[in-house]
């Protein structure tokens, strides 16, 4: 754990110095590294192996005439019109328990953006296991329509973070709405943020 | 031994004082008890899930000592 930063300039240059892994760029992700980017972590990895649809576009950071693109081709498009100077690694893969180490390994912070509860706890316990010392942050519990406050970042050991209410899974009655996901994408963004500059959650 | 147990989300509906909630229960096992016991025990559902003993990330076979502390957290879908 750094000792926090203080200064503006400390902050951006250790920003600018760090690299984020994110794992899955669909609501969570795909925010999450616009947001990263524009606080000043300019070098990300993505990590995704689907292609843009139709279903996307209500939340996810992707535009009509992407559709049928890999997200992570038509993600880095966006990132560098924000950033022409981003170092983004992009890896058209879907992750497994043997595969997934090696992509993020090297990033300072892991942010798991996947969809699936099984995946979800995959990657926690796969990183958990084999990166102890890397921080990860992830999200569970985003859909629905309950308050955006509820919505929190806890940090349940040393080097996760935990984003979400916990308890909200998708299903009938509790879509993922735009506004709900990009709250939990602005946690975990956040969150990564925090850990990079030093300052920690309770 | 006692062993203070955790459980988050829906799985809180498991404990066995039925009153549901995150807050953590005393529970009296015989020692060599592991985390895959306690689960067994409290018949959680096969779902995915991540275990933590004294807020660290463990693996089920891990064996339990008198004062841990297990926390049992099961992620939900959405992203």
């Amino acid at each position: 754990m750094p000792e926090p930063l203080q200064t503006d300039s400390e902050m951006r240059a250790r920003l600018a110095a760090s690299s984020v892994a994110i794992i899955g760029c669909g609501g969570l992700g795909s925010n999450a590294a616009a947001m990263l980017l524009r606080s000043g972590v300019r070098t990300l990895t993505l990590v995704d192996f689907d292609v843009v649809e139709e279903s996307n576009l209500n939340r996810q950071l992707y535009f009509r005439d992407q559709l049928g693109r890999p997200k992570v081709e038509a993600l880095a498009d966006t990132l560098l019109r924000i950033d022409p100077d981003a170092r983004l690694t992009l890896v058209r893969e879907r992750m497994t328990e043997a595969n997934l180490v090696g992509f993020v390994r090297d990033a300072d912070v892991v942010i798991e953006a996947v969809d699936g509860a099984e995946a979800k706890a995959m990657i926690v316990n796969v990183c958990m296991r084999e990166l102890p010392t890397t921080p990860l942050v992830t999200a569970s519990g985003l859909a629905g329509v309950d308050s955006a406050n509820s919505i929190v970042t806890e940090r349940p050991c040393e080097d996760l973070y935990l984003v979400g209410d916990l308890t909200s899974d998708v299903r009938a009655g509790l879509p993922l709405l735009a506004s709900r996901v990009m709250v939990a994408a602005a946690h975990e963004a956040h969150a990564a943020i925090r850990r990079l500059l030093g300052f920690d959650e309770p | 031994m006692d062993v203070d147990v955790a459980l988050f989300a829906f799985l809180s509906d498991y404990q066995p004082d039925g009153l549901g909630g995150r807050s953590a229960r005393a529970f009296h096992l015989s020692p060599g008890t592991t985390v895959a016991d306690v689960i067994a025990d409290l018949k959680l559902p096969d779902q995915p899930r991540i275990v933590f003993v004294n807020n660290r990330h463990a693996d089920e076979a891990v064996a339990l000592h008198d004062g841990d502390r297990l926390a049992i957290f099961p992620p939900v879908a959405g992203g």
